[in-house]
Parts: structure tokens; C-alpha cells; sequence
């Protein structure tokens, strides 16, 4: 692994470090609303300054580290498990039914991917989602989850990943088609295995390489959507903070309060590097 | 070559209605209706008013009956009225077209000029010093906002050093010029189009810079690959000069893989104009699209959806043209393949 990509891993472990470490690092409530210290620039008492109702920025950078990871992560676990096992259905079988999921694929990669964000966003669904919190057995189970987060956040992540996993299944059927005529797979098939245990237990895990890549990558990719919804104002809803949020509220202020969209920027560019680097370091290892 | 051209012209048809389906059924999801929007400026008007206007948007039919009856009139290009101001949504698409596809062609030209030079440069040398230099400046660009980006650039050189105009397309001395009036007499309205560049350098410039980093990355490794080749050492050791090399046997080659890129990148190019139309205020599709999701105005919604989605796979198509058009050898299976 190379010198750039190792800093990029260093950046993310110690950035999921400040995220869950969020409550004991941040140094004021990142809430707490103190209108005669609003906007001042940074000193020792606020590092990165406070914005217009005088929250400390750093404090809100600190917490809003939680939202974006999380967003981050979330978003790619959905587009993993979606475009995965859309593409070893229909890399494994193939046939008429690969055909009609790659058109699909297709169909949704000709769309301009922010059209689609854009009009499911502003669709607001989150009102919906509540139906489930009604629903016997799973009802509980929702009620406790929406609690804890926000049902807008999870239409934000759900989204997010809808819109990004048709890259995974290409790649994962691209590899299931060329799996599947190996003779390890062809040996499990003699010795009578189940197709499900084929699959799962021969041919994916060694089509996993290439996902791991595009995840890394797509960890970085879902940060800057967040932040470009936000910036339209159909991101993370204040007062929640997150990196792109506190962007959107600091861009107001640019003229007199640089800071405000300095820091929450170098935070989102120093994170999607280090996911790009990290990304990249792991697909020339994996080529090797 | 005929025969290629009308059958993936064809097969785009089929994707093209899924993807009125799909985005047909996603907006008619939403909560509210665009007749909220009507109410709101009056809301002394009576329920029967309401109705009326309901039955007039064929709001109360169910949805496919809907979807059946748009389609039938866009088959003839007749894509309804906003719900907003009434005007057919053709003519304000019409008007707002011409500047996002001279955003977007400035910067794809901007973009390959830069890019493909850049990637064969570092490809030349891996990882040399000029290697890493434009590695790290790419991925600087490929990771950070774009709109982040464009505020630093406008708190930059519009508001501190006043180079540029902070936002819009023409000065207000030119208010009265409509674009398409500049399109169609460029002569007498020079001063107008020095206007409109002056406006156009800073949404050109962010747009090209966050898409430089994908197509550069893409000809570097590209053209790693082809100059290990054994046609690049023949070529060498015939004693041709490095540029032609470079060029003309390397480029020629390196370039296949980069023309289906250049292909995929497009809607990503027609949704950024989402962004940089914003937030520059430049009154685009872009824009367009922007305010009519907000306001849940349907009919424009559908027309910039299908429309950005036909330029997409148009432009893929044509990737694909041109990919056969310089690999002969795909050229020639098709022709002679059944």
C-alpha cells in the first residue's frame, strides 16, 4: 500500500475516533444557541469561531462528523447490498432476467443522478415512513428507531444509496460471469451444492475485491452528495448539524464571516481525499 | 454502419419510456399538490374553484390514464403548461437551453484540452514529480464541493478582487437582451456576448476543474497500458519523432476506453448545471429544474427529465459511434457479425 493511501486510512480511523468520541472532544454544546457571541472570528475560547447564533463551530464540526460518516457509510452499505445482489442474480442466471436488470441499470444510469435525489427529496416520504411504526411486530422496532434517528435522515441515506448502487452491480455481474465458469464453481456444482451456496459461499466472496473498491470510493461520493443537498437545503435538516449544512448556514455570511465556510469545506475535502486515496491505494494493491 | 445506427437508435427508445415511468411515478408521489401552490396567493377560494382547476390539470384521473395522456402529447413535442405562470413549458425550456449546453460544451472543450494533455504527460513518466504533482491537484478537485468551490472562487475574485461579476449572465445594462436574440445576431450584439464571458468565466472554470479529475485519471492509466505495448516499441524503434509517438500511435489507442467515459460523464455534467446554475444564478435548465421541483411544478419536471435523460443517452450513443468509428476492428464485427 502506498505512502498517500496509508494517510488516507490514518485520516478515517482518526476520524471515526473524533466521531464516536464526539460528546467528550467537543468543546461546547454544538446547539447551544448564544446570540451576544455571535459570529465571532476564531479565538481561544471558540478555535474555528461561531456562527450567526453564536454556536461554536467547532463543536457543531465535531458532532456533524457523526452525521456525514454515518451518511456516509449508511449510503454505501445500501448501494453495496442492493447493486450486489442485483448483480449476482443476474450475472448467475442470466438469461432473460439479466436482461431485464441491466436494462434497469441502464435506465437509471441515463438519468442525471441529481434530478432523481431531487425530486425523491422534495417527494418528502418521511411522513410516510411512519405508517410502519403502526404495523404489528415491526412496529416497536421502527418506533425505537425513529427515536433515534430523524425518519428525514433515513429517506436522506436511503436515497443516497438508491441512486449509487448500479456501478456495484455491474462490476459484481461482471465477475459472477466470469466466476461462474471456473472449475472450483463447477466442482461445488458436481459435488451437489445448492445454488444459494454457490453463490454466496463460492462466487461472492471472491468478486469481493473489486466492490471494496468502488465502496471506499462511494464513502467519499455520498459525503459530497449530502453536502450538495444541503447546499439546495434538501440535506440534513438544522438544527442537526452536519458538514454540509454548516456550509449551507455559513455561505449566507461569506462576505463577513470567511470562516464559517472555510472549515466545514476543508473538512469535507480532507475526508473524500482520504477516501479517494485509500480507495485508489487498495484497487493497485488488489491489481498487483 | 446503417443498419448499427438505426438498431441502438431503436433499442434507446424502450429505456426512454422506463425512464418517463419511473420519474412520472416519484414526482405524482408527492405529498403536496400543485394546486396547493395556486391556493396559497388566495386562500378565499372556494372549493369548487379548486375542483376546476383540478379538473383542468386532469389532476383527478388515475395515474396511468395521466401518464397515458402526457405521453401521447409529448410524442408531439407538446409538453403541457407550468402550473406556475402558464406559458407552455417548451418556450421556457426553449429559452433556458441554449445557456446550460454553452456552459457545458465550454467546459467539456475546456476539460478535454486540459485533460487528455495532462494524462498522457503523466502517463509518459509514472510517478514522476510531474506524475504526482497533477496526481494530488486531481484529486483535489475530484474531492471537494463543487459549490464549496465556487463560493471560495466568488468570495475570491468577485467580492474581494472584483475581477468578475458575483453572479448572473448579463449586466444590468443588458437587461433588455434576450439570449436567444444573441444567438441569432452575434454581430450586433458584441458587447452583449464580451458581457456574458466576463459572466461565464467563473461557472466554466468550477464545472471543468471538479470534472477534470475523472477524464485526466482515465487517459493517465489508459496510456500506461498502451505504451507498454509492442506496437509503441515498433514505433520507436522506426525512429519516429516522441510527439508522434505519443499521439498518434499512443493517443489514437489510449483514447477508446476514455470516449465511453466521456459518454457516462454526461448526466453528471447536465446535473451539475443543477449546482453551478444556482448558485451563480445563471438561468439555465438547471436552475430551471431547481425551481420547478421546489414548487412541484409537474409539467416542467417531466420535460427537463426527459429531455436531460435523451441528451445523456444521445451522448452515449454518439461515444459509441465514435468508439467504433476509431477502432476499426469493432467497425468491422459489427458490419460483418449477423
Amino acid at each position: 500500500m502506498n505512502k498517500l493511501a496509508r494517510w488516507g486510512l490514518l485520516v478515517i480511523t482518526a476520524l471515526a475516533v473524533v466521531a464516536v468520541a464526539a460528546p467528550w472532544l467537543s468543546p461546547h454544546d454544538p446547539l447551544a444557541v448564544n446570540l451576544p457571541e455571535a459570529l465571532l472570528p476564531p479565538s481561544p475560547r471558540h478555535w474555528l469561531g461561531t456562527d450567526q447564533l453564536g454556536r461554536d463551530v467547532l463543536s457543531r464540526l465535531i458532532w456533524g462528523s457523526r452525521i456525514s460518516l454515518s451518511i456516509g457509510f449508511i449510503a454505501v452499505g445500501v448501494a453495496v447490498s442492493v447493486g450486489t445482489v442485483v448483480g449476482a442474480l443476474a450475472g448467475y442466471f442470466g438469461g432473460w432476467f439479466d436482461s431485464v436488470l441491466m436494462r434497469l441499470v441502464d435506465t437509471l444510469l441515463s438519468i442525471p443522478t441529481i434530478f432523481l435525489l431531487l425530486a425523491i427529496i422534495a417527494v418528502d416520504p418521511a411522513e410516510r415512513l411512519l405508517v410502519f411504526t403502526t404495523y404489528p411486530v415491526i412496529g416497536p422496532f421502527t418506533t425505537l428507531l425513529f427515536q433515534w434517528i430523524d425518519p428525514r435522515l433515513v429517506v436522506l441515506m436511503a436515497a443516497i444509496g438508491l441512486m449509487s448502487w448500479m456501478g456495484v452491480a455491474r462490476l459484481i455481474r461482471a465477475e459472477v460471469l466470469s466466476l461462474k465458469t471456473r472449475e472450483f464453481v463447477l466442482a461445488a456444482y458436481c459435488l451437489g451444492a445448492s445454488q444459494w451456496r454457490i453463490i454466496t459461499k463460492h462466487i461472492l466472496p471472491n468478486a469481493i475485491g473489486p466492490v471494496l473498491v468502488s465502496a471506499t470510493l462511494g464513502v467519499g461520493g455520498a459525503i459530497l452528495t449530502e453536502s450538495v443537498l444541503s447546499y439546495l437545503g434538501l440535506g440534513v435538516q438544522p438544527p442537526t448539524p452536519s458538514w454540509g449544512n454548516i456550509l449551507n448556514e455559513g455561505r449566507v455570511a461569506l462576505g463577513v464571516a470567511w470562516w464559517l465556510t472555510l472549515s466545514p469545506g476543508l473538512c469535507i475535502l480532507v475526508t473524500v481525499l482520504a477516501f479517494n486515496l485509500a480507495g485508489e491505494g487498495i484497487r493497485e494493491r488488489l491489481l498487483r | 454502419m446503417t443498419s448499427y445506427v438505426v438498431r441502438r437508435l431503436v433499442s434507446l427508445v424502450p429505456v426512454l419510456l422506463w425512464i418517463t415511468i419511473l420519474s412520472f411515478g416519484i414526482i405524482h408521489l408527492a405529498p403536496g399538490k400543485p394546486t396547493d401552490l395556486a391556493m396559497q396567493f388566495n386562500p378565499r377560494v372556494s372549493l369548487e374553484a379548486r375542483e376546476r382547476l383540478t379538473r383542468l390539470y386532469g389532476l383527478d384521473q388515475p395515474l396511468h390514464r395521466q401518464y397515458l395522456d402526457w405521453l401521447h402529447r409529448v410524442i408531439r413535442l407538446d409538453f403541457g403548461r407550468s402550473f406556475l405562470d402558464d406559458r407552455p413549458v417548451i418556450e421556457k425550456i426553449l429559452e433556458r437551453l441554449p445557456v446550460t449546453v454553452m456552459i457545458n460544451l465550454l467546459s467539456l472543450g475546456l476539460v478535454l484540452v486540459i485533460a487528455i494533455p495532462l494524462g498522457v504527460l503523466a502517463a509518459v513518466r509514472p510517478h514522476s514529480l510531474f506524475d504526482r504533482a497533477t496526481t494530488v491537484v486531481v484529486f483535489l478537485g475530484y474531492s471537494m464541493p463543487s459549490f464549496w468551490l465556487a463560493l471560495l472562487l466568488m468570495a475570491a475574485f468577485s467580492v474581494t478582487l472584483r475581477w468578475f461579476p458575483v453572479s448572473g449572465l448579463l449586466s444590468l445594462a443588458f437587461a433588455h437582451v434576450e439570449f436567444w436574440d444573441l444567438i441569432q445576431h452575434p454581430l450586433t450584439h458584441l458587447a452583449a456576448w464580451q458581457d456574458v464571458a466576463w459572466h461565464l468565466v467563473l461557472p466554466v472554470t468550477v464545472t471543468a476543474f471538479v470534472s477534470l479529475a475523472g477524464l485526466s485519471r482515465y487517459t493517465r492509466s489508459s496510456m500506461i497500458e498502451v505504451l507498454k505495448q509492442d506496437y509503441i516499441r515498433t514505433a520507436r524503434a522506426k525512429g519516429l519523432s516522441e510527439r508522434h509517438v505519443l499521439f498518434k500511435h499512443g493517443l489514437r489507442n489510449g483514447l477508446l476506453p476514455i470516449l465511453t467515459i466521456l459518454g457516462l460523464s454526461l448526466p453528471d455534467l447536465i446535473g451539475g448545471s443543477v449546482i453551478s446554475e444556482t448558485i451563480f444564478s445563471v438561468p439555465g435548465m438547471g436552475r430551471l429544474f431547481y425551481e420547478a421541483v421546489m414548487a412541484r411544478d409537474y409539467p416542467v419536471v417531466m420535460a427537463l427529465v426527459t429531455i436531460g435523460s435523451i441528451f445523456t443517452m444521445l451522448g452515449n450513443f454518439l461515444a459509441d459511434l465514435a468508439y467504433a468509428y476509431a477502432d476499426p476492428r469493432i467497425r468491422l464485427s459489427r458490419e460483418t457479425s449477423p
